[in-house]
């Protein structure tokens, strides 16, 4: 067990943690400029010294740079947020303030996911409560160690309490959901179904994160260019690499857009060895055995069920490309395994979306073509339009919710007399 | 020639041979050409299987080695229909695997001349583990299971495929209304008090002979006096695994319980897709191969065999199936490769231990989505 997460056994473990943390959310008020720069040093440390192996590490750098929080700041609780002050609307002010304690459940499979979560809370002034998944206690420790180095006061680090312990204590689980002003919850079906289930207090206010899937599409007129190809392909590999294709943001499958006849080989061509490539720089360090009978066994049942349906893969499980046509999107595989299906029109494809479709990755010729299909798939439950490549590269709104603003309470404040509450006087320091 | 019979005439001299003389290299070679061989056969007479086997990234009409041969999961068999590379006129029964609840089963069409192969295959194998002698067969089982017609349970096919060993057969246990097993404990001991000093065969579902013979015999104080038996038992450790009941503990349980040394105890390993072959244990605790099959034990990440000592993904091979394309399989199970050759037990060939199923995928991301909504 690493030294910032506490492998924690018994529900007082859980209870004196949260007590502590309710103490600093309820006493102590820190401004989001104070939490704005530490997170800044925060994405300096983590330049180097082997922190790139961490998947998702570099996002992770730019996520916290103020250049991209400050925006965010500002876009979702309002012009002069950063300062912590009241601000004035009419005859009222309003002014940011966190929910308390808000319990973190990331999901297992993203490295960067316990940190990012707790990111969104501070800002809000919250205290965190985390989670940490089992295969994630190493990389969340390397990442935390680095918050240690910059964050000498523990202006920060009083505020979080990592915790480790068996998905299936439904004591200890219980135990933190009550514990909790507020919940971000990432993850799943299963893992999300099970955290909403916990005794939250009726006061918790909830942000759910997954579970989805990403769907990518791409016009005849982008993918017949020879000159282009390539790097679309390349693209489409790196997408599908990201977190082994398990992330809801991960492209299952590649609507295709017919083109020239015959011209689908050379696409497929390029896309084989885009995966080659990506493969190399990316290989595999492990594998759950049944995880290769399942890719097996998505290969051959492709083949099998429809002699019109082709495929492409590797002699190991690294990679599969499933070839086939059709609107209907199928039963996702994951595992670097994507289905290309030939539509006419893209629109029909999308059409069919059903709400569970989170990213829409795109590469389309014509920008009145692509607004259409945004527009198209907006309407049909799909929460971000990006360019392909870009699938994983997320900002705020996130899955079309805002990330900040679910966990803070934005208090007016009328004056009994008409008049001005100077900026300052009632914002207290990052410390006492 | 005919491919059909030029195979036919392949495997009659394949199941003349003694199942275990031949090395590794011997034993692979001799395989490889009849293996591609029934690969374009089938290819021929499925269209589907044909265009699994043309995406195999490596052409297996120039394969050197059975590991580059296309391999099927054994999952492509919960299809339905069945795989087939018969007309449905030619189909004298379908083999069902035995899927746990909710599961779908395996199955597998067998044609008369697959069939008798799938009869000859076992025999070959059995003989060479208790002889050939005919003897009385106990079946840990009830009447029903021996059934010879239609869709066939793995239970049942591996009594049935025992049956060429028998004698006389007596099953010892029958089911009330509901299904619930029940020892006939009175034809037990009038059987063991007739068979006293005879080779006698047993056979059941491991945990068919622990928790419908041996607890209700352990717990009434009976114990049988058959020292020449020989109990054969498949079918998995699972559900024993919940009662903590290990390979050890059963045999000795089950020799006690019979009266014979635990030696006499043969745990083997088969399923219904491997056509025609079952792995016993010898002596020293391995499962060996025999000529008409094959198995490949595979690194989970690269799909290449392992090596001596490593453990991976088993395949299981065998060209004894003309009527469905079950020549290399790969299945969901784990196992240990022990030795090259080197068996002391004096059989040739791969050996390897069955280590469990492999346990069930944990898929943890946010990309996980199980239901859609409509």
């Amino acid at each position: 067990m690493s030294d910032l997460i506490h492998l924690v056994d018994s529900v007082e473990d859980i209870s004196r943690a949260a007590i502590q943390l309710r103490g600093v959310a309820v006493n102590k008020e820190m401004d989001p400029r104070t939490v704005l720069d530490l997170f800044e040093r925060w994405a300096a440390a983590l330049q180097g010294n082997g922190m790139e192996a961490v998947p998702g590490v570099a996002f992770f750098r730019l996520w916290l740079r103020q250049g991209t929080l400050k925006p965010i700041l500002e876009r979702e609780l309002g012009q002069g947020s950063v300062d912590g002050d009241w601000r004035e609307e009419g005859q009222a002010k309003l002014r940011v303030f966190p929910l308390g304690v808000v319990g973190h459940w990331p999901a297992g499979n993203i490295e960067i996911q316990p940190v990012l979560s707790l990111t969104c809370a501070l800002l809000g002034g919250n205290t965190c409560l985390v989670r940490v998944p089992s295969r994630l206690l190493e990389s969340t420790n390397q990442l935390m160690k680095k918050l240690v180095t910059v964050d000498r006061d523990g202006i920060l680090t009083e505020r979080i309490q990592l915790l480790s312990f068996d998905h299936s204590r439904e004591d200890l689980q219980s135990a933190m959901a009550r514990n909790v002003d507020g919940a971000m919850i990432w993850g799943g079906q299963e893992a999300v179904a099970r955290v909403r289930a916990l005794p939250f207090p009726h006061w918790t206010r909830m942000a759910v994160f997954g579970p989805r899937l990403s769907v990518a599409a791409m016009d005849a007129e982008v993918w017949s260019q020879p000159d282009e190809r390539r790097s679309w392909c390349e693209r489409i590999a790196r997408d599908v690499w990201q977190f082994d294709q398990q992330a809801c943001s991960s492209p299952q499958v590649l609507f295709l857009e017919r083109g020239a006849r015959g011209a689908i080989d050379n696409f497929i061509e390029e896309l084989r060895e885009a995966f080659r490539k990506e493969n190399q720089a990316h290989p595999r360090r492990e594998i759950q055995p049944a995880l290769t009978s399942v890719i097996c066994l998505a290969r051959a049942n492709w083949l099998l069920d429809n002699v019109a349906n082709r495929a492409w893969f590797s002699p190991s499980p690294d990679w599969t490309i499933l070839l086939g046509q059709g609107t209907d999107i199928p039963k996702p595989t994951q595992f670097r395994t994507l289905t290309v299906l030939l539509v006419d029109n893209l629109l029909d494809a999308i059409e069919k979306f059903d709400g569970s479709v989170q990213t829409l990755g795109v590469a389309i010729g014509n920008p009145e073509k692509e607004d259409a299909l945004a527009q198209a798939a907006g309407r049909r439950g799909v929460d971000r339009i990006v360019k392909l490549g870009r699938m994983h590269v997320f900002g705020s709104p996130w899955d079309a919710m805002d990330l900040i603003r679910p966990m803070v309470r934005i208090v007016r404040y009328v004056p009994s007399r008409d008049q001005k509450i100077p900026a300052k006087q009632t914002s207290l320091s990052s410390r006492p | 020639m005919n491919v059909l019979l030029e195979i036919e005439e392949r495997l009659r001299a394949l199941l003349t041979e003694e199942p275990y003389r031949l090395d590794v290299s011997e034993h692979q070679a001799g395989l490889l050409a009849l293996l591609k061989t029934e690969l374009a056969y089938a290819c021929e007479r499925n269209q589907s299987f044909g265009n699994y086997i043309q995406a195999w990234p490596i052409d297996y009409q120039t394969s050197k080695r059975i590991a580059d041969l296309p391999f099927v999961p054994v999952g492509v068999f919960k299809s339905n229909p069945p795989l087939s590379l018969v007309e449905g006129s030619e189909i004298t029964r379908i083999l069902a695997s035995s899927a746990t609840t909710g599961q779908v089963p395996s199955r597998v069409v067998l044609d008369s001349a697959t069939a008798r192969r799938m009869t000859k295959g076992v025999m070959m194998i059995i003989r060479d583990f208790i002889g050939s002698s005919r003897r009385p067969y106990l079946v840990v089982d009830t009447p029903a299971a021996l059934a010879s017609n239609g869709e066939l349970g793995a239970r049942g096919a591996a009594i049935q495929g025992l049956r060429s060993f028998a004698t006389e057969i007596i099953c010892c246990l029958s089911a009330d209304a509901d299904g619930n097993l029940r020892l006939e404990g009175d034809k037990l001991l009038e059987c063991s008090k007739r068979w006293k000093d005879a080779e006698v065969l047993v056979y059941g579902f491991t945990y068919v002979i622990w928790n419908h013979l041996v607890k209700p015999l352990q717990s009434a104080g009976v114990r049988l006096d058959l020292p020449n038996v020989r109990v054969l038992h498949s079918g998995g450790w699972k559900r024993l695994q919940q009662e903590a009941v290990g390979k050890e503990a059963f045999a000795q349980g089950v020799a006690t319980t019979f009266g014979c040394s635990a030696d006499r105890v043969i745990d083997f390993y088969g399923m219904v897709e491997n056509v025609g072959v079952v792995y016993p244990d010898c002596d020293q605790g391995n499962k060996h191969v025999p000529a008409f099959a094959d198995v490949i034990i595979r690194n989970e990440l690269t799909l290449e065999p392992v090596s001596v000592g490593q453990r991976g993904l088993v395949q299981v091979s065998s060209v004894l199936p003309t009527s469905f394309p079950g020549f290399l399989l790969l299945t969901e199970d784990i196992a240990e490769l022990i030795h090259e050759d080197d068996c002391p037990c004096g059989r040739r060939g791969t050996a390897f231990r069955f280590v469990g199923r492999a346990p069930k995928a944990e898929i943890r991301g946010c990309g996980n989505l199980e239901t859609r909504r409509s």
